[in-house]
């Protein structure tokens, strides 16, 4: 989840009031950002789901807690200047990032920290709707720096989106002093290294020019150029990506940002080959929300006017309609800086926060239902009480483990027909060596618990109920899954007798037959080991551990063991 | 009379006249003392003998005191050596007094801090030097320490000076406790009994078939055993706690009308995430966050209702709804997955796929493990067993779920539920649950939960409210525990001794 940082003096200054550190954070808490802890420098960390991106900065969450404090009602749309730039988007700009969109800011004041707040804000989008860069990227710009191309008429002044070689023009890139291509540059720069993969097997980089040349490769790295300082009082700022929703909604945001530090928003002409956009577009949406609905999900009666009270709370305007029998909807105004809202009941959510989940009596829902446990759960918890009942502690152990402990230590191969030898669900792109597929049968990870439990007292006798799997291509999901009992009894005189005494009693519990005729499996020693046949079916194997095993897994007395299929005691 | 055999041998080593401790007379009778004790108390009971106790200290030789009582003090080997190099007359150097001394390790610091302390001379830039004008009572050869050493060997503690049995308590030569000693005197009952004569009991040590079918049981006396002492180590087979755990749930789940679900472990994300309305480009459907198998794409999905899907997610669902502004193809989809929640269950039963299609009210759950590729530590595995339950009914509020959850919860002693709006992409409203830890008092997290959206409802043709939530069982069992690392009970490295050793879950 996102974590802001927060200067509570600006969080005070910016809403306008004076509340202490506590109430501010009990306030943001109600908010559902909560306090993980400051920096050194004293700022509130804090912690947020990541559904209201507005609030990545200071001024954000300023504007909600003034919704919070009733300091202000409604939606807030800021005005905005009419274009006097353009952005062309030009036919060279790689298809692999299409969109573009900008705006300009006149008359900041940024200071210290309001530079250091769209900093923030700028790499939260990223790291959040931006999909790392991937799906949106921000470049902000002095614009005071740029010579913008003349265009249209005498007054406009244009700047390009388009593609450039790799080894195309060469620009300086912030945090460097030499100028360089922009291979170079994903070569060189620690930007470029971290975000190249965006780029990655583009024939045409992206890139922004104005009428001196390349000033921004997104969504790499800005040119030094244009680089905003504290006091920079006009600004551009542009957005690339792969959905031009996406880079709008995450523009908005950015100027809303910008209008609470006092910033005059312009509007900028994009221009495509086949349309062109006005933006920010700042327009509000709307959603018509039923007061019934309001009132099931909730579960409360409330008034027609506290609901239109409750979203004007939350930063949302309504007007009531009333439809058909008494029936009453409600015309709900969405300010454009929400990305939040898909569906009406988004809005319900508004209204109960507003009104207080935590206010609301629980109550047990009046239906009545007939409750039960599954077949195989019923059947894997008898065979474990009969498990238990033969004295065999019961473990519990990974899924997943690695193919060395599966076969090699075991002493097969996946390829033997023997059980335990099948080809193993492997995972893609494995957290660790050690985790790195599904296992086959469990007796592997039996002998592993005996090799991390050689100073405890013996006998050691464990059992195990639980998954096991193999690559299956007549499943609908390539992979066969089957719940398999294991069992091993280590101690000074264990035999084959042993484990295949605890069968039998297993077997007539189950009120099944048993037989166990001769079988080859390497990981037991020769003419001691058998087939598990229940019912005539063949269901797992039954022997002595090989010394080879036993010596793998640091063990120094004999070991007999048996697994079978869990669904042959069905 | 008959009595059984040591109750014999210490009423005819009792007296009437002499009080004798129990000690005397195990040694005498040559029986254990603790057998002995026990037959006092026996023919006390039957008022043959009176028994009185009182409180003496016992001193004990620690194993350094013992080793001292062969070779000397070191303070005095180090004066006997010195001696022996002439040290009386000049000094000697004390390397080599060390040596001769035959002082090892602690001794040589022991050896100087008492010889000094004694009075038996100086140590002066390395040299010993013997000087015993310190005082008329310096005299090596009769050192009240050593005197009392051999005197407590010899079993004369008594006699000990406390003097001297002060200091070698805290030259930790010696323990001192507090002991009960008992002695016993014979009554004039017990007097005449022994004057009538006493017979020793036939003792027998096992019950046999032989004694129980000739009836000779009625004759004989069983050999007592120390029916105090520890029992060999016996490992009964236990169920794994988080097994009990899991029941423990299962059972609170039942009782309050919830059905078991049951379903693959590996699966099409189709299942997992977009059913779920995760978007595909969400950021825990990354490769780092879940984990993809190395297998074929799965075909078999519902293709009707793989179409809502994607609809709900480009188109949103609704007149008034939008969808995501994020790619989706049924490639991703189709991919096959470890399941990163046992939600991909829940979802296969609400589309009808599992069990035919529902009709409310239905109340389903699972406690089932899943998958995420998420870092390994004390709290945190790469599987564990999510806890899963839904409430299917025409209508459902937020006090339905918050009256539910309340009930859950509090089978667990977690009360004063507390619902903090939460935001998921599945559900809307959302609440994290967090509850008071029932040992520490403190406000945890204890759940997510929420109403699926109708973007995850209407695909799967669900038209009725359905309330979810979730949680880790591990964390259930850590709250109710307070294991402090999961990978103790949980796993290969998992440690047997804790296993047999922790208490069940009732």
């Amino acid at each position: 989840m996102p974590v802001v940082d927060v200067d509570p003096d600006e969080l005070r200054r910016l809403v306008g009031t004076e509340d202490d550190d506590e109430t501010l954070k009990s306030e943001l808490f109600a908010l559902g950002l909560e306090f993980e802890g400051e920096t050194d420098d004293g700022e509130f960390q804090l912690e947020f789901a990541p559904d209201r991106l507005d609030r990545l900065s200071v001024e954000g969450i300023a504007r909600s807690l003034r919704y919070q404090y009733g300091e202000d009602r409604g939606v807030y749309v800021p005005t905005t200047n009419d274009a006097e730039w353009l952005i062309e988007v030009d036919e060279t700009v790689p298809e692999e990032r299409p969109y573009v969109t900008g705006a300009i800011v006149r008359d900041v004041n940024l200071s210290e920290d309001g530079l250091d707040s769209l900093i923030q804000l700028q790499e939260k989008l990223h790291a959040t709707m931006g999909r790392t860069r991937a799906k949106g990227a921000i470049g902000i710009h002095d614009l005071a720096m740029l010579k913008g191309r003349a265009a249209d008429d005498d007054r406009a002044k244009s700047i390009q989106y388009r593609g450039v070689e790799p080894n195309g023009d060469r620009f300086v890139p912030l945090d460097d002093d030499a100028e360089r291509t922009p291979a170079e540059v994903l070569e060189t720069h620690p930007t470029g290294e971290t975000y190249g993969h965006i780029v990655e097997g583009m024939d045409r980089y992206p890139a922004i020019y104005d009428d001196i040349g390349l000033f921004s490769f997104p969504p790499v790295i800005n040119g030094k150029r244009t680089e905003v300082e504290t006091d920079t009082r006009d600004l551009l700022i542009e957005m690339t990506g792969t959905d031009q929703w996406t880079i709008d909604k995450m523009l908005n945001i950015v100027c809303y940002a910008l209008d609470a530090r006092g910033g005059r928003i312009e509007e900028v002409n994009v221009v495509y080959d086949d349309r062109r956009l006005l933006r920010p577009d700042l327009s509000t949406s709307t959603k018509t929300v039923s007061h019934e609905r309001i009132e099931t999900v909730i579960g409360i009666d409330i008034a027609g006017n506290d609901v239109v009270d409750l979203l004007e709370r939350a930063g949302l305007d309504a007007t009531v309609e009333e439809v058909g029998d008494e029936e009453l909807v409600y015309e709900v105004e969405i300010p454009p800086y929400r990305v939040d809202v898909l569906h009406p009941l988004d809005i319900v959510d508004d209204v109960g926060r507003a009104y207080g989940f935590n206010d609301l009596e629980p109550k047990y829902p009046d239906v009545s239902t007939v409750g039960g446990r599954h077949e195989r759960s019923r059947l894997e918890d008898a065979a474990r009480d009969a498990l238990v009942g033969l004295g065999f502690e019961d473990l519990l152990n990974f899924h997943l483990t690695n193919e060395a402990e599966l076969f090699g230590r075991m002493g097969i191969d996946p390829d033997d027909d023997a059980v335990g030898a099948h080809e193993p669900p492997t995972i893609t792109e494995p957290y660790s060596e050690e985790y790195t597929v599904v296992r086959t049968w469990l007796l592997p990870s039996l002998l592993m618990v005996l090799e991390n439990n050689t100073h405890r007292q013996y006998p050691q006798d464990l059992a195990e109920i639980g998954l096991a799997a193999a690559v299956d291509h007549d499943e609908p999901t390539h992979v066969a899954e089957h719940r398999a009992i294991a069992g091993v009894l280590a101690r000074t005189d264990a035999s084959y007798e042993d484990a295949k005494a605890r069968l039998q009693a297993i077997a007539t519990a189950f009120g099944k037959s048993l037989e166990t005729p001769p079988t080859d499996h390497p990981s037991f020693i020769d003419g001691r080991a058998a087939r598990i046949v229940l019912d005539g079916e063949s269901v797992g194997v039954v022997g002595e551990l090989h010394p080879r095993v036993l010596v793998e897994h640091d063990l120094e007395l004999p070991v007999a063991g048996f697994e079978f299929r869990l669904d042959g005691l069905a | 009379m008959r009595l059984p055999e040591t109750q014999v041998a210490l009423l005819e080593a009792a007296s009437a006249t002499d009080t004798r401790t129990i000690e005397q007379l195990a040694d005498e009778v040559d029986a254990d003392s603790v057998a002995v004790t026990r037959a006092a108390f026996e023919l006390e009971a039957a008022g043959l003998l009176t028994v009185e106790e009182h409180r003496a200290e016992s001193v004990e030789l620690t194993e350094e005191a013992e080793r001292y009582l062969e070779q000397g003090l070191p303070e005095l080997r180090l004066y006997r050596a010195a001696v022996d190099a002439g040290a009386d007359e000049g000094g000697a150097p004390m390397g080599e007094l060390v040596g001769a001394a035959g002082l090892e390790g602690s001794e040589v610091d022991i050896a100087l801090s008492n010889f000094a302390r004694k009075g038996f001379g100086r140590i002066e830039a390395g040299e010993v030097i013997v000087d015993l004008s310190g005082g008329p009572d310096v005299d090596p050869d009769a050192d009240p320490e050593m005197e009392a050493l051999e005197a407590i060997a010899a079993g004369e503690a008594g006699y000990v000076d406390e003097g001297a049995l002060d200091r070698l308590h805290s030259r930790g030569l010696v323990v001192r406790s507090d002991t009960t000693i008992r002695s016993v005197t014979l009554t004039d009952d017990g007097v005449t009994a022994l004057m009538e004569g006493v017979e020793v009991a036939e003792t027998v040590g096992a019950v046999t078939p032989e004694l129980l079918t000739s009836g000779e049981w009625r004759d004989v006396e069983f050999t007592e055993y120390n029916v105090e002492a520890d029992a060999e180590t016996v490992n009964g087979g236990k169920e794994h706690i988080l097994r009990q755990t899991a029941n423990r749930v299962k059972d609170v789940l039942v009782g309050m009308g919830f059905q078991e679900m049951e379903g693959p472990h590996a699966d099409a994300e189709f299942w997992i995430n977009d059913c779920l309305f995760m978007p595909q480009d969400h950021p825990a459907r990354t490769h780092w966050d879940q984990f993809g198998l190395e297998v074929p794409p799965m075909e078999e999905l519902p293709e009707d209702l793989l179409a809502r899907v994607e609809s709900a997610h480009r188109e949103g669902v609704g007149e008034d709804g939008d969808g995501y502004h994020s790619p989706w193809t049924t490639d991703v989809a189709r991919q096959v997955d470890l399941r990163g929640h046992t939600t991909s269950l829940s979802m296969r039963y609400l589309s009808g796929e599992a069990v035919g299609e529902l009709e409310p009210p239905k109340r389903y759950f699972s406690v089932e493990k899943v998958y995420r590729n998420d870092t390994l530590d004390p709290t945190h595995l790469l599987e564990f067993f999510q806890i899963e339950g839904w409430v299917m009914a025409e209508e459902l509020s937020v006090r339905d779920l918050m009256g539910t959850f309340t009930e859950f919860y509090e089978q667990f002693g977690i009360t004063d539920l507390e619902f903090k709006p939460h935001y998921n992409p599945y559900t809307e409203p959302s609440f994290e649950l967090f509850g008071e830890h029932p040992e520490t008092g403190e406000l945890i997290e204890v759940g997510n939960s929420g109403i699926f959206r109708e973007e995850v409802l209407t695909p799967l043709g669900v038209d009725c409210d359905v309330m979810a939530w979730g949680l880790a069982l591990e964390r259930l069992l850590m709250l109710m525990y307070g294991f402090e690392d999961i990978r103790d009970v949980h796993g290969t490295m998992c440690d047997l001794e804790l296993l047999r050793n922790v208490e069940v879950v009732h």
